[in-house]
């Protein structure tokens, strides 16, 4: 998966996020914090998981989700048979709700708001900065 | 063109009055506890491309938590001692106070959380009309920090107060 990315030399970061103003955040937290990224985005998990099925084997380098959407939770992502490392995002961080992610198959955890710390740190655990 | 000289002058001294007061108001709404470093992390981001980045993400925030508001305000009216319901509405609440750094909203949020989960209708009222009023309070505070913003100018913003 980093070998790919780092062939391509662009970074692709799913976001699954229902609120606006997240996801206006994240774009520009991406945009200015690691350059070579391409940012796209979902409501759900159900529209995550339709965008990766339809982009083919290694369309994303990481996905980033929330945890509580519409249709379909962020936890719900693994189970349908996603392979891409997971990052869970919330703003609940109590160790039942980390847990919860965790169990549900998601590679890390980091709590909201995001920010450009939070940021390289993951895409360097993931080898992707 | 002394008279140029003074009015030169009035307008530098005018600038500096407006730089002043956004210091002074930056610095009240960070030492009050009405915003923490989540909103310096949003301004950082303000750039050539995004020049007005944290006032649009600030007018996207109050949209968003007029909304939830409402929503928190008919759960507790149409679904009586539903906490969990209750909760969930506020945790949304509760995660977008967090992406601008609204703390003493975020505060009351939690306490309404707190609430929720010892089952006290009560509590529950009262932390929520203290929700209401920090917002009512931050918006009218960031709304006179944009509005010092745009007037101070692009001089004015590089010497936004490094809150």
């Amino acid at each position: 998966m980093a070998g790919a990315a780092a062939e391509r030399k662009v970074i692709r970061v799913l976001l699954v996020e229902d609120e606006e103003i997240h996801r206006v955040l994240a774009r520009a937290l991406l945009r200015s914090a690691v350059g070579g990224v391409e940012l796209d985005e979902a409501g759900t998990g159900a529209e995550a998981v339709r965008r990766v099925r339809d982009g083919g084997a290694g369309a994303y380098d990481l996905i980033i989700t929330d945890g509580k959407m519409p249709v379909m939770d962020g936890h719900e992502i693994r189970a349908m048979g996603v392979t891409t490392p997971i990052v869970g995002l919330s703003s609940d961080t109590l160790p039942p709700d980390v847990d919860t992610f965790i169990k549900a198959g998601a590679d890390d955890f980091t709590p909201k708001p995001l920010s450009k710390e939070k940021l390289v740190r993951i895409l360097a655990k993931f080898n992707l900065a | 063109m002394r008279n140029l000289r003074l009015n030169s002058d009035s307008r530098r001294a005018a600038r500096g009055d407006r730089a002043g007061a956004l210091i002074r108001t930056g610095r009240i709404l960070s030492r009050l506890g009405y915003l923490d470093e989540q909103f310096c992390q949003v301004e950082d981001l303000q750039d050539e491309a995004s020049p007005n980045f944290a006032e649009e993400v600030a007018t996207l925030f109050f949209k968003d938590s007029a909304r939830l508001i409402s929503n928190v305000e008919q759960a507790l009216e149409k679904y009586p001692k539903d906490f969990n319901r209750w909760d969930a509405y506020m945790q949304q609440l509760k995660g977008s106070c967090s992406s601008i750094g609204a703390s003493r909203m975020k505060s009351e949020c939690m306490s309404f959380r707190d609430y929720c989960g010892q089952g006290n209708v009560e509590g529950c009222m009262r932390s929520f009309h203290k929700v209401k009023r920090e917002h009512g309070a931050l918006r009218q505070k960031l709304e006179a920090y944009f509005q010092l913003l745009r007037q101070a100018g692009p001089a004015g913003a590089a010497t936004r107060p490094g809150m």
